[in-house]
């Protein structure tokens, strides 16, 4: 178990790869058979473009379009980024004090719950009235708020879901409340943490597009994709929300490749079985 | 150490809850408990030995009676990190290695050279090997190994066990026991021990303390007076036979009081 040869290590290390890239193949043979699919379909039936356009169309419009729609999805990630970092730092702070300080939680959680009965859709157009036209900081705002509560709600429950065991060792120990917290309780909420982040980093885009929708600067995917619609240019809408999708997926990405570097010890990401 | 007992109960009571929840866990515990003993107690479910080790590392409060640990309040004693203590559940830290979990109380109580203290207490509990392991790639026995290893780390005059080896099966059991003798033996600690398996009592103690339930309390006190030190030998001698037979029978007894 422990005195592995180098020449077995690198043996399983490439075994591992592939079987990785087997696990991959399933999705990735789906994922062009629809696309054939759905070309042939509506190639077939000679479906109108404004229903739904031709993954081929799509693509065309996208490279054609690129200079564009890079420049609109370079300024809705900076209000993603933005509200986002905002919405997850005062998140986890309510939560970290919320638990930490039984008064305070008192006082705070059922602010921090009522933020969740909030509409986007009803705050946006406020948000944009708020601060100047031109900034992005109104949709931070609604992205941040959008946010906040997933982030919040599931930090306090992983920092109080602490097992008795774990409670009654400290307490053996005789440590401080502080060293409870920082030694078991918040490495114990960091899978809740992780798993809210990747919630929260999809919302997050849908969030700031909502927002984009009700008027601000032109050039953000909001925007771009209401002006094309408006101008029945579905192909180049569909772009636009092509490059949404493709934001989403590597923000998620990014996150589980921090999950990953952060709680190797956790279940879900055990690179091998106990031998 | 002084003469005077590590643990000593008078008249000590517990119940739980109010008015018609009200449950009498233990009812009138004396006990004293001499430094260097190994002690356990046994007694059927509901007989209040988990409870009994509780208060005395003051994890839950007495409601009546007087306790005290090395001479001081159980509250003081925890305060003082005069005991360590081992769960049925190994409860390791799933973030940290093995190493890391060993140093935990370490870390907690400020000690210095940490890593040189935790590598001489795996290799106590013969687990150098897997000092960079982490909990899950460890075995529910090798798991324990490490708990009793942390719970020993910072040298505590007394080890409170609470059925650590109920969820172990038979064979790693029975190495787990003779590993429990050889650490007491090394390291001159006081042992309170909770279990509910006759044998296991036998084997492992000095004196054996029977209790019965509703509402706990000691119906026996049992020397198992065999020779340590205790091997396979041990388990197959007749006094070792008619000791446990001494307190099943005693067992039975205090139930039907």
């Amino acid at each position: 178990m422990t005195d592995t040869k180098p020449a077995a290590r690198e043996a399983t290390r490439t075994s591992e790869l592939r079987h990785r890239l087997r696990k991959h193949v399933p999705a990735a043979v789906l994922f062009v058979l629809g696309l054939v699919a759905w070309e042939g379909l509506i190639r077939a039936f000679d479906v109108e473009s404004f229903v739904l356009p031709a993954p081929s169309e799509i693509g065309s419009r996208l490279v054609d379009q690129w200079s564009v729609i890079m420049s609109a999805a370079g300024n809705t990630m900076i209000e993603v980024i933005g509200g986002l970092t905002a919405g997850v730092v005062l998140g986890v702070t309510v939560a970290l004090i919320s638990v930490r300080w039984e008064a305070a939680r008192e006082g705070i959680l059922p602010f921090a719950i009522a933020t969740n009965a909030m509409p986007i859709i009803a705050l946006a157009p406020i948000a944009n009235n708020m601060f100047p036209v031109t900034s992005p900081v109104s949709k931070m705002t609604v992205v941040a708020i959008v946010v906040f509560f997933p982030v919040m709600i599931n930090t306090v429950r992983g920092l109080t879901e602490v097992g008795t065991g774990e409670l009654e060792l400290m307490r053996s120990f005789a440590a401080t409340p502080r060293e409870l917290f920082t030694k078991v309780r918040i490495p114990s909420a960091l899978p809740y943490f992780f798993s809210a982040l990747k919630v929260a980093s999809t919302l997050s885009i849908i969030a700031a597009i909502v927002a984009e929708y009700f008027g601000g600067p032109q050039d953000v995917l909001g925007q771009y994709i209401i002006a094309k619609a408006n101008l029945f240019v579905f192909p180049d809408a569909w772009a636009a929300i092509l490059v949404a999708s493709a934001i989403g997926i590597a923000f998620y990405g990014i996150i589980l490749g921090a999950e990953r570097l952060v709680m190797s010890w956790h279940v879900s990401l055990r690179a091998t079985e106990a031998g | 150490m002084s003469d005077s007992p590590v643990v000593r109960a008078r008249n000590l009571g517990k119940t739980f809850g109010k008015g018609s929840d009200r449950v009498e866990a233990l009812r009138g515990i004396d006990l004293d408990i001499e430094s260097g003993e190994f002690v356990s107690l046994i007694g059927p479910s509901g007989c209040g030995k988990s409870t009994l080790l509780r208060l005395i590392g003051d994890l839950v409060p007495a409601s009546s009676g007087e306790l005290t640990v090395n001479g001081k309040s159980p509250q003081q004693a925890r305060l003082d990190r005069d005991y360590g203590i081992v769960f049925q559940k190994a409860t390791l830290l799933d973030w940290r290695t093995v190493t890391k979990n060993v140093e935990l109380p370490l870390e907690i109580m400020d000690e210095e050279a940490r890593s040189e203290r935790a590598a001489s207490m795996l290799d106590l509990v013969q687990l150098s090997d897997f000092a960079k392991h982490y909990p899950w790639q460890l075995s529910g026995g090798m798991q324990q190994r490490v708990a009793i290893a942390r719970a020993l780390a910072f040298e505590p005059s007394l080890l409170l066990m609470d059925e650590p080896f109920g969820a172990l099966d038979e064979m790693t059991r029975e190495l787990m026991q003779q590993e429990v003798l050889r650490l007491w033996q090394q390291t001159h600690t006081t042992v309170v021990f909770v279990t509910h398996s006759i044998p296991e009592a036998v084997f492992l103690s000095t004196r054996v303390i029977v209790m019965s339930a509703r509402p706990g309390r000691i119906t026996d006190r049992i020397e198992t007076q065999l020779p340590y030190p205790r091997t396979v030998d041990t388990r197959e001698s007749a006094a070792y036979y008619d000791k446990i037979t001494e307190v099943r029978e005693s067992l039975r007894r205090g139930d039907r009081q």
